[in-house]
């Protein structure tokens, strides 16, 4: 789970969280017990009146500058990040 | 009466009669932050030069003739997940220690139009997760009457700005009681709003089909005036509701209203004396006030706080995984792409947000799906379902708002599920996106109690009216 979810736990921690699971799961299965044959899984009614289109903004320099000066890690106006194909150094 | 004292309508009549200055009343509320705020810890930030610059122009725009809005002038502030421009905003958490807001929110851009003076960004628990303020990343907020307690939360910062007079009205959002236990626990009135009638553009999402702006004020009439604002239809969330505008309606009495007690909740073991003596003593004013009481049975009431705490999770596990050490906040570099994300998250995220997005991802998982998150759901229509027969025979429901007043510091820290059961009687009100309030009642000068009005859909003005009348006949105001 904590893979699936990009947690780096720890030994300590990791027991810790399932413990508190070992509390909590039992009350939430609760819900298993009620019959719900027949019943529709709440969806809200949809409001989408039509599909946006997929366009690029304008913003103005202020936004724009607020938006790149939270990048961690910047190399001009990009975003610099780790490369997804790279395999760590051994 | 100190300024910082007064009521938001109180404050409005005498700025516009002219008798005091929106400078005067930011100054008195930045000097009560002054002098409370080291120990009480409610503000994360506080924005003195901006609040008194816009001040000014507030007194400029009366002096000239003109008005921006109902909240011309009046100083609010707002809880630390909802985004203004180029200030800071950080959920409350590490992970997004820095991170400065490229755009303004729905609601706070509404605020500003309307000539609100902004005093700063109040502390919550982490990402909205908690019921106590004690999961901030930045240290607990404490209640004003009793600095060893918790104000509750997660909006426990705003809550306190109210009580303790630092604002004349704030911010909170509200997922699964989280506008109004904190209310409950400080002794001021908390509005969630039915789900859709206040844009979530630019709130930090935590669970998006739950979660809802709202304000937190000293009166009902106060919390009307600032609904009035921030509610409406946003192109920019398209699940705000195509309906009719809020308006206020203050009758003469609850005459011809039924309220109805769901035995449910009143049944209930768990609850603290010194709450049901409060709030039985609060339905029987709202009965000297006209309302009809009557017993109802609310079924399924019982299992709202299990699918709250599937459903939630979910989104939340969704939500939260943008978090992820790229494009903001903290990022802890790890050899390989997965584990920076894996590192910044652990870093930068605390153990009750891990908790959460670990129960959301294995309900979430498949072979799990089924009987977690899609059970989870069928029961939200049957809860539903069970507040649409309800609201056939009565106006309103009422119940406690918590079970408990607040508690001590570090008291339920170590035993999750004991936390999250304080959030009992709120939760079922997210799962069914009604309207609900908490009113502060009369209890004999112990700890602050709350009582939760909840209408049906989109019937604000019935949920604040019964609010009011319940001030009325408890003379608070």
């Amino acid at each position: 789970m904590a893979k699936l979810a990009r947690l780096d736990l720890g030994e300590e921690k990791l027991e810790a969280v399932t413990k508190d699971f070992d509390s909590i799961l039992p009350y939430v299965e609760r819900i298993q017990a009620i019959d719900t044959s027949g019943v529709e899984p709440f969806a809200m009614p949809s409001k989408a009146r039509g599909w946006r289109q997929d366009r690029a903004m304008e913003v103005d320099d202020y936004t724009r500058e607020l938006i790149l000066s939270n990048f961690p890690e910047r190399s001009g106006d990009l975003l610099a990040a780790p490369g997804v194909f790279e395999t760590p150094k051994k | 009466m100190l300024l910082n004292e007064l009521t938001i309508a109180e404050a409005r009549r005498l700025l516009d009669s002219g008798e005091i200055t929106a400078r005067a009343l930011t100054q008195a509320c930045l000097d009560q932050i002054r002098s409370l705020d080291g120990a009480l810890h409610a503000f994360l930030e506080v924005y003195e030069e901006d609040a008194l610059q816009e001040a000014d122009r507030s007194d400029a725009r009366r002096q000239a003739g003109q008005m921006a809005g109902v909240l011309d002038g009046i100083p609010l502030a707002i809880k630390d997940n909802m985004l203004s421009q180029g200030k800071a905003c950080t959920s409350g958490s590490k992970i997004l220690q820095g991170h400065v807001s490229a755009y303004d929110s729905t609601v706070v851009a509404k605020l500003k139009a309307a000539g609100a003076v902004i005093l700063g960004r109040t502390n919550m628990d982490e990402f909205a997760m908690g019921s106590s303020t004690e999961r901030s990343a930045y240290g607990p907020t404490r209640h004003p009457r009793d600095p060893e307690r918790v104000p509750g939360g997660s909006s426990g910062g705003s809550a306190v700005a109210v009580a303790a007079n630092m604002c004349l009205g704030a911010l909170g959002s509200d997922t699964g009681g989280s506008i109004r236990q904190p209310a409950a626990f400080c002794g001021v009135v908390g509005l969630k709003p039915t789900y859709g009638r206040v844009s979530r553009y630019g709130l930090m999402a935590m669970a998006s089909s739950l979660d809802q702006i709202g304000p937190m004020t000293k009166t009902a009439e106060d919390a009307a005036m600032i609904l009035h604002v921030i509610q409406g239809q946003d192109a920019n969330d398209q699940t705000t509701g195509e309906v009719e505008l809020f308006n206020p309606k203050w009758t003469e009495s609850l005459k011809g209203v039924r309220i109805g007690l769901p035995k449910q909740a009143w049944g209930m073991d768990g609850v603290q004396e010194a709450v049901r003596d409060a709030t039985l003593d609060a339905v029987n004013q709202l009965k000297n006030k006209g309302a009809e009481i009557v017993e109802i049975d609310l079924p399924y009431a019982d299992e709202a706080l299990a699918v709250y705490y599937v459903l939630m999770p979910c989104e939340v596990s969704a939500n939260l995984s943008r978090f992820d050490g790229m494009r903001y906040g903290l990022r802890q570099q790890a050899p390989s792409l997965f584990e920076t994300y894996a590192a910044s998250r652990a870093q930068g995220l605390g153990d009750e947000v891990m908790r959460r997005i670990l129960l959301g991802t294995f309900a979430l998982s498949s072979g799990y799906i089924d009987a977690y998150y899609v059970q989870a759901k069928k029961v939200q229509t049957l809860i539903r379902r069970g507040y649409e027969e309800a609201f056939k025979s009565v106006d309103l429901i009422v119940t406690p708002t918590a079970p408990t007043t607040a508690f001590k510091l570090g008291e339920k820290t170590n035993d999750p599920l004991a936390m999250y059961l304080e959030d009992i009687f709120t939760v079922s009100i997210n799962v069914a996106g009604l309207p609900a309030v908490s009113v502060p009642c009369d209890n004999n000068g112990g700890m602050p109690v709350g009582l939760q009005i909840i209408g049906p859909w989109f019937d604000e003005k019935s949920v604040l009216n019964a609010a009011r009348h319940y001030e009325l006949a408890a003379q608070k105001i």
